[in-house]
């Protein structure tokens, strides 16, 4: 499994996780901020686990991220 | 010197609570500041929420200064919805204009009977783009790359074509009047984007332009070390030397730059423009008024001054240091705690330092806003004092108000 984990607060909705692992990732089109498909909340962390075949996807969207606010490690 | 009775509007950042009122107290005309995203601080400012929007507009109404809402990023698809519930946000609290770039935006915005005023991302350098623009603004953030002498020529221009906007008055022209400047022509920059995915134009900019960099030669491998200049980084704008020349040009709006800076920079920058507005207006701007302004402008953040490319220069002019060259710093030193309305003092709770007598202090907050004081009495456990101490609450006289959501600092040379 991997885990997935998102600051979402601090999200400017550029779409570079969408982009990069569409299954995984949507805008909102609530607030314009991107979603953690499957997420659960945590004190202001969104927080998904998922399968490892999702790793390399999600690993680009971690990397391409401008604020920096995603985080994928392997559990 | 004659006097100019046409009114120079002076437009101020708001970035958050704090600096708003600070730029209310300091004599603002008119705010600027974004909500959520989509504005080009996404970044570096922290940002109103749409909550936070009808107390905003509600305190500048109060005070009778006008609200301009930054919705200025390039909009893709995925941002319509929340550029549409900004707009609507907008709408529904009084702001008085959005600031926009995208064709979207202006779009949406017209049908929706939002005012407009163009962003400076827009780029706009010629009589035909004010043309174009005026079916959906009444006032244009002209490009920061113009020479006053372009300013004045389209200012002429709109008056004789009798440009006008959306209002049926003519278009009126906006400035940029002093802060950062960008190393590339407004809102053409692509670096932060290439280095860290973080697009300047969506307001996520990592600021490359303020680093030091080396040159390698490809061929031998040796490293050299672009030594005493940020090559990149541009000074700071500060127009208040040649103010008057900005107001005989035509200019109408005169913006400070620093959404992401902090109170007492809003303050003290738009207190001096206030004065040197004022002064224009009723002929006393004079050039010992002006070595006071810029003497305290020197005080709050700031690059090095350069007069930007308003008086004709073709290159920019870049600083030679990294971060602020500020003559005055700011040391965080404890809150407030109470004020006492009939006596007229404050109480606050000294966490950390020293203080006393004579020094030079700094209170901001959320509803206070800046207060700037030179402590002339000090009281602790109801007993005058000359100076407090780390862990010690302590009371002084103070005409305004203070509350416990308050910072106190003291204020002492840079050096």
């Amino acid at each position: 499994m991997i885990r997935i984990t998102q600051q979402r607060a601090k999200c400017i909705g550029c779409h570079a996780c969408v982009d990069a692992a569409p299954h995984r990732w949507r805008v909102s089109r609530k607030d314009g901020k991107c979603t953690l498909i499957g997420s659960k909340e945590k004190k202001g962390w969104h927080i998904a686990l998922v399968d490892e075949e999702e790793w390399p996807a999600n690993l680009i969207a971690e990397k391409n991220c401008p604020v920096k606010i995603i985080r994928v490690e392997k559990v | 010197m004659k006097s100019i009775t046409k009114k120079l509007e002076l437009l101020a950042p708001a970035g958050s609570f704090e600096s708003l009122m600070a730029a209310i107290q300091a004599g603002a005309d008119s705010v600027y500041f974004g909500i959520e995203q989509l504005n080009m601080r996404t970044r570096s400012s922290s940002n109103f929420t749409v909550e936070d929007l009808q107390q905003v507009t509600a305190l500048c109404r109060q005070h009778s200064v006008k609200t301009y809402l930054t919705l200025n990023t390039i909009i893709y698809d995925h941002d319509i919805s929340m550029m549409k519930k900004i707009v609507d946000a907008a709408r529904e609290n009084g702001v008085d204009a959005v600031i926009a770039s995208d064709i979207a935006v202006l779009h949406y915005a017209a049908k929706t009977g939002v005012k407009v005023h163009i962003s400076t991302q827009a780029n706009v350098t010629n009589i035909d783009a004010v043309e174009f623009f005026a079916a959906y603004a009444d006032v244009m953030v002209l490009s920061r790359e113009l020479t006053l002498m372009q300013v004045s020529a389209l200012a002429k221009e709109i008056k004789r074509r009798r440009i006008k906007g959306p209002s049926g008055h003519n278009v009126r022209l906006e400035v940029f009047g002093h802060g950062a400047l960008c190393m590339a022509v407004s809102g053409k920059c692509y670096l932060s984007l290439h280095s860290d995915f973080a697009s300047a134009n969506r307001g996520a900019c990592v600021q490359n332009c303020r680093r030091t960099y080396i040159v390698t030669d490809k061929e031998s491998g040796a490293e050299l070390e672009v030594d005493n200049e940020y090559i990149m980084s541009a000074k700071d704008l500060c127009t208040i030397d040649f103010l008057d020349k900005i107001v005989e040009a035509g200019v109408s709006v005169l913006k400070i730059e620093g959404r992401g800076r902090s109170a007492d920079y809003v303050f003290t920058t738009t207190k001096c423009y206030r004065e040197a507005i004022e002064a224009v207006n009723d002929g006393t701007f004079s050039t010992e008024k002006v070595a006071d302004w810029k003497s305290r402008l020197s005080t709050v953040y700031n690059r090095g001054f350069w007069d930007g490319y308003y008086l004709g220069r073709t290159m920019g002019e870049w600083t030679n240091d990294y971060g602020s060259k500020a003559t005055k710093k700011k040391i965080f030193l404890g809150k407030g705690l109470k004020y006492f309305e009939t006596a007229k003092v404050g109480e606050f709770l000294l966490e950390t330092q020293s203080l006393r007598i004579g020094d030079d202090i700094l209170i901001t907050g959320p509803t206070t806003g800046v207060i700037q004081h030179t402590i002339s009495a000090l009281r602790v456990n109801d007993q005058e004092a000359e100076s407090v101490q780390k862990g010690e609450s302590f009371t002084m006289a103070l005409e305004e108000k203070i509350r416990p959501s308050d910072k106190l600092y003291k204020i002492v040379d840079a050096q």
